[in-house]
């Protein structure tokens, strides 16, 4: 039955229906390659255009690494914290660009802790021009939620403004792709690139708080900030995106506010509960070595923060905090 | 043999069409796909201000947040509305906690005092799927410091918020400031969501009755619907606290699908124990039929009694904690007897 079936296929005949075949496979094949993303939508950037964050960070002078400050004023507090350290002069100089990165996360009040003092942001951006002589000072963040909700309810935008600050908002042409050099997550991932370009020093400024994800949110995780794009898929691995944040961002100085902490029910709070006076200060220029020192306000130690010893590990600072004799003092 | 070219010519047409619809299919597919595309999952936030007012169900009736503004205030924001893949964008590293309870929607509002600008509140309604999953989060999050919330059982205020369960929805009100003139009107925006939402809300975890009520510490009971105490294992366990002879010491308990399982959990979570460190230790009296272990100086209890697996959790004192576990032990013997 097949051969009498093929006998009506001559050759010429299976050359041509052969050829048409091949044309259309061809022609599919070349149709699907050139189609064909491989990084997949919104994730895409040339080797050539990604950018790295520069490294704003002063070297170290022996003894003059963190400061660690009692006290319930946190204006007080952060200036004895700064001077103790040689002073906003030793890193900000006449004619620089400085930007401070506070945690605005959420549209939460002030009271709860969710977000960074304002208070707080404002005395530092009147250290940075009154004694630092900084050209320009800007305050910004990529909250989770809205942000001209959370720069207005969190009270930092006003504060920011009054203190002479540029507040700056994120929008979609502030991010760039970046991959971080030996990371394993932050890989040609959009980062809120845009404001830190041509600035001369990063200033972090975060609240201790307890976070249901990480265990405790502080100075390295204020930068998860500065990540873009569907960024809560790194919850999944925060230990090693808190720590790759470490690698990415050299700030010249963090200010750790534990003078209220958020115990419980973080990162968000919700209730005054939530909180308890601590009234401890701390600036490091070792974003690892004050986050060791603020999870003890926490109640827990070093090692049930992994991410601490990952970025150790990784070169971003020292979980040995007394090894760099913090000075110690109380401000009434 | 034209018979037989026809045929094949038939069966040519045939796959052909058979691809054709496939083809199609797919085709139809992708484009289902699409209209759904959520843009926030590639880099590009989805805009959740712009939502038009989310409706809540209530049997035949629906009410907006918007219908909620106490008097005297006013709405600062637009609704907003959260599902699973974007909560994130709200509460960021807490959205996995009720995600994994069983989160299915969240809408959010302000409202702001007509007269002081500073004086708002954010109300919060996760739909939480059913009542079980609404008081796990509501329980599990419970503020130590909380006071009562009186006419509804699941609910306390503390000085700026309020928190409670109805039906499914675990509700919560956030205040900018400790302010009587807020609690105020959080009060009646829960009379309204009350009014409007007529749901039985407490009726449905049979549970809480299971606990022995001499010496329960009010308002102590959490439900734990995933890894309570650590052991990925043990689901759905109700935890409470006792105050007994001076301790507070915690009981467990969680219903299973049938005996053979309350004992396969029961000794799995023994193992699991004693594969973390801890040591079996004799019963000082052998007043209920258990475990007892010796975990880094605490004691545990575990037992398994009908359906139930139960015990004792990180007391400080075995003969106190011994004494709960009988009680327990009764109790649920008594219930499965029944």
């Amino acid at each position: 039955m097949i051969e009498q079936n093929d006998k009506k296929l001559d050759r010429r005949e299976f050359l041509f229906r052969a050829g048409k075949a091949g044309v259309s496979i061809a022609a599919a094949g070349t149709v699907s390659y050139l189609l064909y993303d491989s990084k997949g939508p919104g994730a895409g950037t040339k080797e050539e255009e990604l950018v790295t964050l520069p490294d704003f960070s002063v070297s170290h002078q022996a003894g003059k690494t963190m400061s660690i400050v009692k006290g319930p004023d946190r204006t007080k507090t952060v200036d004895k914290a700064i001077e103790l350290l040689g002073g906003i002069e030793r890193f900000v100089k006449p004619g620089e660009t400085v930007a401070i990165k506070p945690n605005v996360a959420f549209a939460s009040p002030p009271m709860l802790g969710a977000t960074a003092r304002p208070e707080l942001v404002a005395e530092v951006v009147r250290l940075c021009y009154t004694a630092g002589k900084a050209k320009k000072v800007i305050v910004t963040d990529n909250p989770i939620n809205d942000p001209a909700s959370c720069f207005t309810l969190s009270g930092v935008g006003k504060a920011a403004s009054q203190a002479g600050a540029d507040v700056v908002m994120p929008r979609d042409n502030l991010f760039r792709h970046t991959t971080l050099a030996g990371g394993r997550l932050i890989k040609n991932w959009p980062i809120f690139y845009e404001p830190f370009k041509n600035i001369d020093k990063l200033i972090g400024i975060a609240p201790v708080k307890h976070h249901h994800r990480a265990g405790a949110s502080m100075a390295m995780k204020n930068f998860y900030g500065l990540l873009g794009g569907r960024r809560n898929i790194f919850h999944q691995d925060i230990n090693t995106i808190i720590a790759e944040l470490a690698m990415m961002v050299r700030p010249t100085l963090v200010i750790l506010d534990g003078t209220e902490v958020m115990m419980t029910n973080g990162p968000t709070g919700g209730s005054i509960s939530d909180l308890k006076r601590t009234n401890t200060l701390i600036a490091s220029c070792d974003c690892v070595a004050a986050d060791s020192f603020g999870c003890g306000l926490l109640g827990l130690a070093v090692s049930d923060l992994p991410y601490l010893a990952k970025a150790e590990k990784a070169g971003a600072g020292t979980t040995d905090y007394e090894s760099l004799k913090p000075i110690s003092t109380t401000v009434s | 043999m034209a018979s037989i070219q026809r045929r094949a010519q038939r069966l040519e047409s045939a796959i052909s069409i058979c691809l054709l619809a496939i083809l199609s299919l797919i085709a139809i597919g992708i484009f289902i796909k699409q209209s759904g595309y959520n843009m926030s999952r590639f880099g590009i936030k989805a805009t959740t201000s712009a939502i038009s007012l989310q409706m809540l169900e209530a049997d035949e009736e629906e009410i907006t947040l918007s219908s909620l503004v106490p008097a005297g205030f006013n709405t600062l924001s637009k609704t907003e509305v959260y599902e699973p893949e974007n909560l994130y964008e709200k509460i960021n590293g807490k959205a996995p906690f009720y995600v994994e309870s069983g989160f299915e929607e969240l809408s959010t509002q302000r409202f702001v005092s007509s007269d002081v600008d500073s004086l708002w509140m954010e109300l919060f309604v996760y739909d939480m799927g059913n009542v079980r999953n609404a008081f796990s989060v509501y329980s599990t999050q419970r503020r130590a410091e909380g006071e009562p919330f009186a006419p509804m059982r699941f609910a306390y205020k503390t000085g700026n918020a309020l928190y409670f369960v109805h039906g499914k929805y675990y509700i919560e009100l956030v205040g900018s400031s400790e302010s009587s003139e807020l609690l105020r009107a959080m009060a009646e925006v829960v009379r309204k969501i009350r009014a409007n939402l007529a749901i039985d809300y407490d009726t449905n975890i049979d549970e809480l009755v299971l606990f022995p009520e001499e010496n329960l510490i009010g308002e102590s009971i959490k439900l734990y619907l995933t890894n309570a105490f650590g052991f990925e294992k043990l689901t759905d366990t109700f935890s409470a606290q006792y105050k007994l002879d001076s301790e507070t010491i915690t009981a467990f308990l969680s219903r299973r699908t049938d005996q053979q399982n309350a004992q396969l959990i029961a000794k799995s979570y023994y193992n699991f124990l004693i594969d973390n460190g801890g040591t079996a230790k004799p019963a000082l009296k052998k007043s209920f039929e258990g475990k007892v272990i010796d975990f880094y100086g605490s004691t545990e209890i575990i037992f398994a009694t009908g359906t139930f697996v139960a015990g004792i959790h990180e007391a400080e004192n075995q003969q106190v904690a011994e004494k709960l576990a009988e009680m327990l032990f009764n109790k649920l013997s008594d219930t499965s007897a029944e």
